[in-house]
């Protein structure tokens, strides 16, 4: 087993532990926290698979962006690990009905997508930032405006949806 | 990267051929612009302005129809301009153009502001066209987010009530999962289509055509089936199919109701139109007929069955229709299905979408006049007496209701017995049989409907907490009667002469 399978085991293995994290910790800035484990160990793939930009974007924007943002939210509401209500008790056909579709899943995915052995996946074209930014102002000009439009329009939802229900009324 | 270099990339960026989004993007923004300029006492007149600008665009598509984009791909093959994306421009921008009508009637029973719900509507209306018309999965999935967000905002827009407030939180928790299954299907393929050690590999994996041909040589690929799959799963909620229902009844209970009807006519449109790129005739996944066509007859068989049995028990007619738009899609997902075979059948589902799109609208409009201040409560007792009081709406009401219940000769009987002769054509015998069970069942809660509306009279409910009284109904203005006669005389003249839109048939 040579470094780059040891380190990428490592990172999975965190990625993994720490996204089960996410889920079933009852503490919202717990499960916050682990995001950005979770967050950590992906870059650390990204970084495993030479797509640096990729894992610096991650970091930078979601484990360092992001991720603050909850924990801002979250200790605004104030919201307490015991305030969740307990979930109902699922009936035991329906827990053994959805582990066996998972496993099921799993080992399928196990057993048949093995991907031929051969040459190592190539570095895709916008791991570099250069050919990255060249692509968004060439080929995927159209996307990147609409993304402009779609970030206005939640912008503006925000407003809108944010504003006091019993607020002045807008022109009738 | 020299200059040269720069423009030869830029040189496809053919900004005319998306002149309509252009168009709708700019209103949009026009909105905004005079909210801001305008004395407060003008703001009335915005609207109108959004709807003047649907109606130019719409104006203008019909005179460039063919224009020189068509049959090409533009923008580097983001975008590929076809007869069937020009018809679903037109489609939505009439879509956007009647909800604005919708607008107008359930807007001011509330104080939700007028001028953010039009701009929000022209953008989402944007998206979805270009979204009909993409190429490449970066495109569609951009397009798709950009119309999905819209909506989300647009559903929860009535924020002082709390059904509104809930179907905006369901649908943002269906809708996040739903792109998570689209977007993990678009990774696999992705992934396994650049795969260097696999035949026919390619760097541009996300193209449509290059996916394409990548799935023709690799016919049994395991990971690639998986992400069909999942991309099959997310374009289904979208469309609100079986299994991936579960959030139609609420949310479309919960949603203002102009923005109910663009739900369940032009966002299920934009799925059609995404699932005819992905499964019709030479679609990216062709090669995956395989797969394809038996996970879609299932999907389809227990959509027809599950959506007009569920709609079966609904005394909410928000809840009614938007269950029997559950079937409808299962409808539409046969002539899906049919179309990988038949040329016809893509004919087929696009007459079916216009013929659904009219007798919707006419009964949208006439939901919205009878809804009261609470948008959600909109029981089939308000209904009572209706023909007697205002038979204008009563007609409207019984013209849009046979024709979603295909009555011939209106013209969803003809949109069905298109897509039915389709589907025998292909061979789906079984699927047929399940279809017109669908039929036959739904006929029985759409007649309940036109009962309500024409053979009961209204009793006022007497005693102390007797119930609540009716809805105070809106009036109706000259333009909404004109354009709801207009819709009602289109279900009769599409059912007895389809016309040009008969001609999609022979399309290709």
């Amino acid at each position: 087993m040579g470094t780059g399978q040891i380190l990428f085991n490592a990172f999975a293995l965190l990625t993994v532990v720490s996204a089960a994290g996410v889920v079933l910790n009852r503490n919202a800035v717990n499960a916050a926290l682990c995001l950005l484990l979770s967050l950590v160990g992906v870059s650390g793939l990204f970084v495993a698979l030479d797509a640096y930009l990729l894992a610096f974007l991650l970091l930078l924007v979601y484990a360092g962006a992001v991720v603050a943002l909850f924990l801002f939210i979250i200790m605004l509401l104030d919201a307490r690990g015991d305030s969740r209500p307990v979930l109902h008790r699922l009936p035991l056909a329906a827990r053994v009905i959805a582990t066996g579709l998972v496993l099921g899943g799993v080992a399928s995915f196990l057993v048949r997508g093995r991907l031929p052995e051969g040459r190592a996946a190539t570095t895709a074209v916008g791991a570099a930032l250069k050919p990255y930014a060249h692509q968004l102002f060439t080929t995927y000009l159209l996307p990147v405006q609409v993304l402009g439009f779609l970030l206005l329009i939640a912008m503006i939802g925000v407003i809108v949806l944010s504003r006091r229900p019993d607020g002045p009324e807008d022109a009738a | 990267m020299t200059l040269e270099a720069l423009r030869l990339a830029a040189a496809d960026n053919l900004w005319g051929a998306i002149m309509p989004e252009l168009m709708l993007g700019c209103i949009a923004l026009l909105l905004l612009g005079l909210e801001i300029v305008l004395p407060r006492r003008l703001h009335g007149v915005i609207p109108d302005v959004a709807a003047a600008g649907l109606l130019g665009t719409l104006l203008g598509l019909a005179l460039n129809w063919s224009s020189v984009a068509v049959g090409r791909e533009t923008f580097n093959g983001l975008l590929f301009h076809g007869t069937s994306g020009q018809l679903m421009r037109v489609f939505f921008v009439l879509s956007a153009l009647f909800v604005c009508l919708l607008a107008r009637v359930t807007l001011p029973r509330h104080t939700a502001p007028r001028v953010e719900f039009h701009h929000i509507l022209l953008v989402v209306t944007a998206a979805m066209m270009l979204l009909a018309q993409s190429n490449h999965f970066v495109m569609l999935f951009v397009a798709l987010e950009a119309a999905t967000i819209g909506l989300y905002l647009l559903v929860g827009y009535f924020r002082g009530s709390t059904a509104s407030l809930e179907a905006g939180l369901k649908f943002v928790v269906m809708g996040a999962l739903s792109s998570g299954l689209l977007l993990f299907g678009i990774v696999l393929l992705y992934g396994v289509a650049g795969n260097p050690a696999l035949p026919g590999h390619t760097t541009q994996a996300l193209h449509f055509a290059e996916l394409s041909r990548f799935l023709a040589a690799n016919p049994d690929n395991f990971v690639a089936s998986l992400g069909v799959v999942l991309v099959l799963a997310g374009v289904a909620f979208k469309i609100g199919a079986f299994p991936f229902q579960i959030w139609v009844p609420d949310v479309y209970q919960g949603a203002p109701t102009p923005v109910t009807a663009f739900l369940a006519v032009a966002s299920k449109g934009a799925g059609f139109a995404v699932l005819m790129a992905l499964c019709g005739q030479g679609g990216a996944f062709a090669a995956y007929g395989w797969l394809t066509t038996p996970v879609l007859t299932a999907i389809a068989a227990a959509t027809l069955l599950f959506g007009n049995i569920a709609a079966l028990t609904q005394h909410n007619v928000k809840r009614l229709i938007g269950l029997s738009g559950v079937s409808h899609a299962g409808f539409l997902l046969l002539g899906v299905i049919a179309s990988a075979q038949t040329p016809m059948a893509a004919g087929a589902v696009y007459f079916y979408l216009f013929a659904y799109l009219a007798a919707s609208f006419a009964v949208f409009g006439v939901m919205a006049h009878v809804a009261g201040q609470d948008d959600s409560e909109q029981e089939l007792d308000h209904y009572h007496g209706l023909a007697k009081e205002n038979p204008l709406l009563g007609a409207v009401l019984a013209i849009g209701l046979g024709s979603l219940a295909g009555i011939p000769p209106l013209a969803g009987f003809m949109g069905k017995l298109f897509i039915l002769v389709s589907a025998f054509q292909a061979g789906a015998r079984a699927l047929l049989a399940v279809a017109a069970l669908g039929v036959v069942i739904s006929i029985y809660y759409y007649f309940g409907w036109i009962k309500a509306a024409f053979f009961e009279t209204w009793t006022p409910p007497s005693g102390e907490g007797a119930g609540p009284a009716r809805p105070e109904r809106s009036p109706v203005t000259p333009v909404a009667a004109f354009v709801l006669g207009a819709l009602a005389l289109a279900s009769i003249a599409i059912g007895f002469y389809p016309g040009p839109l008969g001609e999609l048939l022979t399309l290709r």
